[in-house]
């Protein structure tokens, strides 16, 4: 198989991980979707009832859950490399941020060269790492968990008033789901920065990238 | 002055028979609950026993027995007449006309829930009193199963709300706040709504049940005072469980056809929903009620924490700060993607 590709290709994102990219990112454009027209039902009216919202809300977030869960299943258990990948290493937090953001907001620019080279083990660039840190083992848990907290209010009102109240739940909630759209907004753009706009969206399909030129 | 003076004697001559048959209605009560009041009568018969403290808290008994119960002798019971008994229409005659139009008039007569020596106003009673008299016909587990056909999260819905607030004629709803206890010693132990006795530790002798958060006393619950009670350790077992009822009360039992839109609740729309009330338990059993400020329950945190209704209780700052998050993550492909527009020529030449 190996042979049969083309040297300045290589194999970034085995399906699994693929398959997960793709659900999760459905799963939350659906999620921020309904989640519009939950809070501001009387702005938006997207999926004409209210009920329908409600429903297609709780079915995207037991679709992100299950397949989070999944997500760790696959890289604690199959491929065993989820430190490598996703934890930031000392060098990254050191100097990595700033090479990266750097080429990012100013060196991009003037056409330089990316700092990193995508490998297999060593997929992400110090930004992405941290960002997709704290999003795996941070953002996505807390929205999860809030999330089935609230979709199970009635036999968890304990639970709820324990940690301090329906209020601040729904609210963490929402700012949870608001940063996970920024997110969004922010990861989307950056896929269109490779060495063609839709590179990045290609890999994800696909699973094999083009090499970039490092220079 | 002199029509001054008709007025006043017009005003006692309709006061006197009132006054009278006060006087009246309590003497023979007392003769009346000497027996009926006192447990032994039940060994003659269950319907033979009167609760003194849950008739003393009815309407029925500022009119006393004999209002109702004509048919009683001087020689009751040696005259073994059995007295009449007075009809629900006879009094309550635009009451009963309504009800008699509506489905539940076939399966349930007046005292099948209000039972005339235990009957409480409506805003003397709670929203779980009132679903506790709806399940003794409609089980709730077959309630929440037949709900949850239509209605997302239904034993969040059927717990949290009377029956009445959707079953009824009442055009406009109106938020109450009840208090609640933790149900056991553990944090994670369940809830129930707290009792008179619950709270009465937590005020001073002689004072209403009302100061446990209306601490100034002014007979209204600022959002200061909700603080202060939503932040106080003493108060760490008490929370404010929020229900809505209906704004007035019909026994039409129908569903008025925006019942089924979500958004009559779940949005911020009837002003008459921006208003809050607390019921506070007495003695006996009853509740009563204190006004909430207005946009108490709209507070992000302390004005009522266990309280929100999705789309309907958010905070306006918060939406705001959550708005202004999503715009600074669009701001970076805005600015980004111009300077990148922008400088497209020099990154082609490299």
């Amino acid at each position: 198989m190996t042979e049969q590709t083309p040297p300045e290709q290589v194999y970034l994102t085995p399906t699994p991980v693929r398959i997960w990219h793709w659900l999760n990112a459905l799963g939350i454009v659906t999620l921020c979707v309904t989640g519009i027209q939950i809070r501001f039902p009387e702005y938006a009216n997207i999926f004409g009832t209210y009920k329908a919202a409600i429903r297609l809300h709780d079915i995207a977030g037991i679709t992100v859950s299950i397949s989070f869960l999944l997500w760790i299943f696959y890289y604690l258990v199959v491929a065993r490399n989820i430190a490598k990948v996703y934890v930031p290493t000392l060098a990254d937090i050191k100097s990595g941020l700033f090479q990266q953001a750097f080429f990012y907001f100013f060196n991009y620019f003037l056409g330089k060269d990316n700092p990193h080279t995508a490998t297999p083990d060593n997929k992400f660039n110090a930004i992405q790492k941290v960002t997709y840190f704290m999003t795996m083992f941070l953002l996505i848990p807390l929205v999860v968990v809030s999330g089935l907290l609230l979709m199970n209010i009635a036999p968890l009102r304990a639970w709820i008033i324990a940690i301090g109240g329906i209020k601040f739940l729904v609210d963490a909630h929402y700012l949870l789901a608001c940063s996970f759209f920024a997110f969004l907004c922010v990861h989307v753009y950056m896929a269109t920065l490779g060495h063609t706009p839709f590179a990045h969206f290609r890999q994800m399909w696909t699973g094999w990238e083009k090499m970039e030129h490092t220079g | 002055m002199s029509r001054t003076r008709g007025y006043l004697i017009l005003l006692l001559s309709a006061l006197i028979p009132v006054m009278t048959a006060a006087a009246v209605g309590a003497a023979e009560r007392s003769t009346c609950l000497s027996c009926h009041g006192e447990r032994k009568i039940l060994n003659k018969g269950t319907h033979l026993y009167i609760d003194p403290a849950k008739y003393e808290s009815t309407t029925h008994e500022r009119i006393g027995c004999v209002a109702c119960h004509t048919g009683v002798t001087p020689r009751h019971p040696a005259d073994g007449v059995r007295p009449s008994r007075a009809k629900c229409e006879e009094c309550h005659a635009a009451v009963y006309a309504e009800y008699e139009k509506s489905s539940h008039s076939a399966y349930a007569g007046c005292t099948d829930c209000h039972k005339p020596h235990a009957v409480k106003p409506l805003l003397a009673v709670s929203g779980r009193d009132i679903n506790i008299q709806c399940a003794k016909c409609h089980d709730n587990s077959a309630t929440v199963k037949s709900h949850a056909k239509w209605l997302p999260q239904a034993a969040l819905h059927i717990d949290a709300l009377p029956c009445i607030t959707c079953h009824t004629g009442s055009k406009e709803t109106v938020i109450t706040l009840y208090m609640a206890k933790r149900a056991g010693d553990s944090r994670l132990g369940g809830v129930a709504l707290a009792g008179y006795e619950d709270l009465r530790s937590f005020i001073p002798p002689g004072k209403k049940i009302g100061r446990v958060i209306d601490s100034n006393g002014d007979g209204a619950v600022s959002l200061d005072e909700l603080k202060a009670f939503n932040t106080s350790s003493q108060f760490k077992h008490i929370s404010l469980l929020g229900t809505m009822m209906p704004e007035v009360v019909t026994h039409s039992f129908q569903i008025l056809a925006n019942r089924w839109d979500c958004t009559f609740c779940h949005a911020s729309g009837p002003n008459a929903q921006q208003t809050s009330q607390l019921a506070f338990p007495e003695q006996g059993g009853t509740y009563s009620r204190m006004i909430v400020e207005k946009g108490a329950i709209l507070d992000i945190l302390y004005g009522t924490p266990d309280f929100y209704m999705t789309g309907f209780t958010r905070n306006k700052t918060l939406s705001i700060i959550g708005i202004l998050i999503v715009a600074s993550g669009l701001m970076v492909p805005i600015l980004h993607g111009t300077l990148r527009f922008l400088t497209r020529s020099r990154r082609k030449e490299r």
